[in-house]
């Protein structure tokens, strides 16, 4: 279970760790949004030695990140031999049919798996170093503003924040009934499309029913703790933009100027 | 009627626990076939739309929508989702409409007195058609004269292979939604129905 997404979160207590929530994700979008900008080799080189560095400060060993990029490199590499074939312009290497090889293909291509691993790096950073009940905190503060749309800003991040609690407590209740199903002798990933359709339904139904079961009882709690809705709620923590969330930012404005000069030039 | 509200927001946050699970455990959200992936998630929006109605079916189906758009960037489930589900109309708006439709089908299908049964079958397998046909449609809408917006991938010469993989995954999951999504939801609201007497 330790290659999934959610939840792997690694205490620690450096510079990047002790960053506002809200920085992080909005920096980190922000990084995703710019590595679009990239269109040449000291573009792509700027972005990568930017990426090194926050590695550096979060003080996270770079085995976790490859981590990240291994369950997906078989689909990163089909995606950039997919680039290769099917892209057009620039010298012809070799030509069959609707396929070709062209240096423009070649080096999108290259481009495409770099771009793929610094956005993976990216969002494994933003996981590691962030417990996921503060990213649905961050995400209500950022939403905020919306609230004058009458969009239902604390009803969201409040699903949001219940939704990730109860991932693994539900995701162990699931494991274990597939578990007493395996003890029973069905087998997930054998027999005809229909047998697999059919051996699904005795795991969706325990599962469905006990999260009802659950969510009535966490009502009837929040209830008898007096919620009533998120205005006027107080928080157990709360964040604090200090300096060194304005200095990241900085960080962030110099690496926009200098993918455009790289970008232009 | 606070009670109400809160117990329908529990319930909703709970369902979005249930989609985010089955992205992660395989055989809950998906049945690997060969090279393709057969979702499974399209029925969980499916049942909220037969117990909670159709507006929860449009959140919940909306909330699976958000997590494809963010998972073709960070963590794609096929190759094609870094192409097609990076287009925010094609991995959301589907997903919405699932829980629509299978919702207001199922309720119109009830007040004609079908029986519950045959009216989730018939919904559930609408509401799963519905989102094959929309992403397909969208797919042909955005992708057919245009090059791509991050990769310089010649579309023209991909189109029929995407519509194929899409349009046979359409089928089976039609399937799996019918026979799965009714039973489901008959044993959720069998069990609703007995706490309420209890």
């Amino acid at each position: 279970m330790n290659k999934i997404l959610l939840g792997r979160y690694l205490p620690g207590s450096s510079l990047i760790h002790r960053l506002d929530p809200r920085a992080k994700l909005l920096l980190s979008f922000y990084f995703i949004i710019i590595i679009f900008l990239a269109n040449n080799w000291s573009s792509y080189f700027l972005l990568f030695f930017f990426m090194a560095l926050t590695i550096l400060l979060a003080k996270i060993k770079i085995g976790f990140f490859w981590k990240g990029v291994r369950p997906l490199i078989w689909l990163i590499l089909f995606t950039v031999v997919l680039q290769i074939f099917f892209s057009t312009g620039g010298t012809v290497y070799w030509h069959w049919g609707i396929l070709s090889v062209t240096s423009t293909g070649l080096v999108s291509g290259i481009y495409v798996f770099c771009r793929f691993v610094l956005i993976i790096f990216m969002s494994t950073l933003l996981t590691l170093t962030t417990p996921p009940l503060e990213i649905a905190g961050a995400m209500e503060s950022l939403l905020k503003p919306l609230k004058k749309v009458h969009f239902p800003v604390y009803e969201v991040s409040l699903m949001l924040s219940i939704a990730l609690r109860f991932v693994p407590t539900l995701m162990d209740e699931a494991l274990k009934i597939m578990n007493a199903q395996r003890s029973r002798g069905v087998n997930f990933d054998q027999g005809s499309l229909m047998q697999r359709l059919k051996a699904v339904v005795p795991l969706l139904i325990p599962l469905f029913v006990s999260a009802f079961n659950r969510a009535e009882d966490l009502a009837t709690a929040m209830e008898a703790r007096g919620y009533h809705g998120g205005e006027g709620r107080t928080k157990y923590r709360v964040h604090q933009w200090l300096y060194h969330d304005t200095l990241s930012c900085l960080a962030f404005l110099a690496l926009t100027i200098g993918m455009l000069l790289l970008r232009n030039w | 009627m606070q009670n109400k509200k809160i117990k329908q927001l529990v319930v909703l946050a709970f369902f979005c626990a249930i989609i985010i699970l089955q992205n992660i455990i395989p055989f809950l959200g998906y049945i690997p076939l060969g090279p393709l992936n057969l979702t499974l998630i399209h029925i969980t929006v499916i049942v909220a739309a037969f117990v909670l109605g159709p507006l929860a079916g449009a959140i919940i189906g909306g909330a699976w929508g958000l997590i494809t758009f963010i998972r073709a960037f960070v963590w794609p489930t096929s190759p094609l989702a870094t192409i097609v589900f990076v287009n925010p109309f094609v991995a959301i708006l589907p997903r919405i409409m699932i829980g629509v439709v299978s919702g207001w089908i199922f309720s119109w299908l009830k007040n004609c007195s079908l029986k519950p049964l045959a009216a989730m079958m018939i919904s559930a397998i609408m509401g799963s058609l519905t989102n094959t046909l929309l992403v397909l449609g969208q797919i042909y809408l955005f992708y057919r004269n245009q090059s791509q917006i991050l990769y310089q991938i010649n579309t023209q010469a991909l189109l029929p292979y995407l519509l194929t993989v899409i349009g046979t995954n359409g089928i089976p999951e039609a399937v799996a939604a019918a026979i799965i999504a009714p039973a489901v939801s008959l044993a959720l609201l069998k069990n609703r129905h007995n706490q309420i007497n209890n």
